[in-house]
């Protein structure tokens, strides 16, 4: 599904993603971790051609990133993404919010489309909001609504940027059963998180970023329990406490 | 010395108080017919100035430096006698017998002047739209323009409501420039009544009453519109 190789980034001088390899495959989950500044959103990123990348190549359903002529637009319709943020668009409702792609892009009539919005806004557990605009929600609502948005174009997989760590704790909880039930349904997803529990829980593959390396990885509980790297250790440690 | 005689009565004579009216709809239109233009015209390189792509970024920036740091009576000027010359000498000819020219220029001249202005409200909209939110329309699969037009745009608008007021208020206002080429507005009826009257204090005073009803009404009109788009949750001003 998505093929990362050999890429390297630089923003001027600075490297921030070092002869990066990694393999997703369909259906796969996929958890990255590692300390502020490492390169995990710049790798998200780059993934959904957000940003360039200099070195390497990125190929996600069998189109390369690196060909002047893939049509970046279409590609971005097979990932959808979530952001620590949420940037849920402050001045339409929450239907509009999700519905608007769909209607856009994959030009979906309004009865169509809304129906659909309905239907994920069931499964994210808050269809009573569809009217309410964004800053009537809580945050973890509003998370859960910026899935839903992400959810409506029907994508191959799903990239998560820290997706909880913008929120207060008693929310956490809501947004993560929203994600595990993603993960059980099959979806192929790329999560950027420090929350350990969700990791062992979904994850099949966990990485290490550190300076813009994968400096580990590794599976479930042999990777908490047996960290090769003194910098994996050490930063195991500091989330783990 | 000769005491001053206040004559009230010049507001609502014939034809004079006519005059007056007269005066307020082509102010109206000016300022109405400009506003479209200027909206347009600003929210296009407004977004211009924003985009990626630098070579519209420059084209943005040129039009709102050119439009923005000359006076507007130059400008105007300059449409008026300048304007129908870059035409070449048919088209000038045709354009000369327009009748009503003057007013299709004050017109267009205001547009284009107050577009520069809007343009920097849009400008600084878009600056305080987060980045984020430009990496999420894209990450849903919209082109650019789709971005722009669909999100951007309305959410910026929404942002500068409050300055936006003030240039439509200024429109109005400036449109007076206009009785220089001749356009037979508000003020310029004000200037004939006392050409024919003598009586210029009392109507100026009634050309000032109108532009202060008419600004009141733009604003309570504006804040209308403001309530209506208010994007809920963010701080009123
Ligand atoms: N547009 C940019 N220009 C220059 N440097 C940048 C830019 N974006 C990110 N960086 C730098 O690149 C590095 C990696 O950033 P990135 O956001 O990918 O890190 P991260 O692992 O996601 O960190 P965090 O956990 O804080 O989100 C950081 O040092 C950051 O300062
Ligand atoms: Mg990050």
């Amino acid at each position: 599904m998505i093929e990362i190789k050999n890429v390297s980034k630089w923003f001027g001088e600075f490297q921030v993603l070092a002869d990066v390899n990694e393999v997703v495959q369909r259906g796969q989950k996929v958890v990255i971790c590692g300390p502020s500044g490492s390169g995990k959103s710049t790798l998200l990123r780059c993934i959904n051609g957000l940003e360039p990348y200099q070195k390497g190549e990125i190929v996600v359903d069998g189109v390369s990133l690196s060909d002047p002529k893939t049509n970046l637009y279409k590609l971005r319709e097979k990932l959808g993404m979530v952001f620590q943020r949420f940037e849920l668009y402050p001045h339409m409702t929450v239907l509009r919010n999700i519905t608007l792609a769909p209607m856009k892009v994959r030009k979906k009539s309004r009865p169509e489309a809304e129906k659909k919005a309905m239907e994920l806004l069931e499964r994210v557990g808050i269809p009573d909001k569809a009217g309410a605009y964004p800053a009537n929600l809580s945050g973890g609502q509003q998370q859960r609504v910026a899935i839903a948005r992400a959810l409506a174009m029907e994508p191959a997989c799903m990239m998560f940027d820290e997706p909880t760590s913008a929120l207060d704790p008693e929310m956490i909880q809501e947004v993560l059963e929203v994600m595990i039930g993603l993960a059980k349904e099959g979806m192929t997803m790329l999560v950027v998180t420090h929350e350990m529990g969700f990791a062992r829980e979904v994850a099949d593959e966990i990485i290490f970023m550190d300076a813009g390396r994968i400096v580990e990885r590794g599976r479930g509980d042999d990777f908490f329990k047996n960290p090769k790297s003194q910098r994996t250790k050490d930063f195991l440690g500091q989330i783990l406490k | 010395m000769l005491t001053y005689k206040f004559d009230w009565g010049v507001l609502w004579r014939q034809p004079y108080g006519e005059w007056l009216l007269q005066g307020l709809w082509l102010t109206i239109q000016l300022g109405a017919l400009a506003w479209v233009i200027a909206l347009s015209l600003g929210i296009l390189f407004g977004t211009l100035r924003s985009v990626r792509f630098w070579p519209l970024r420059i084209i943005g920036a040129l039009y709102v430096e050119i439009f923005r740091n000359i006076p507007f009576l130059v400008q105007l000027f300059f449409w008026f006698y300048a304007g129908p010359m870059l035409l070449g000498k048919t088209l000038q000819f045709k354009i000369n017998q327009i009748s009503g020219l003057n007013y299709y220029i004050a017109i267009f001249g205001l547009g284009l002047y107050t577009a520069s202005r809007v343009a920097e409200h849009v400008r600084a909209g878009f600056a305080s739209i987060g980045h984020g939110q430009y990496d999420a329309v894209l990450s849903t699969g919209m082109t650019r323009l789709q971005m722009y037009w669909y999100v951007m745009i309305p959410h910026a608008l929404r942002l500068i409501i409050p300055p936006l007021t003030t240039e439509f208020l200024t429109i109005f206002k400036n449109s007076a420039v206009a009785m220089t080429i001749g356009v037979a507005e508000t003020t310029f009826m004000s200037y004939k009544i006392d050409e024919q009257t003598f009586h210029g204090l009392e109507a100026t005073t009634g050309a000032m009453a109108i532009y202060l009803v008419l600004g009141m009404t733009v604003v309570k009109l504006m804040d209308r519109i403001e309530s209506r788009f208010r994007i809920p949750g963010l701080m009123s001003r």
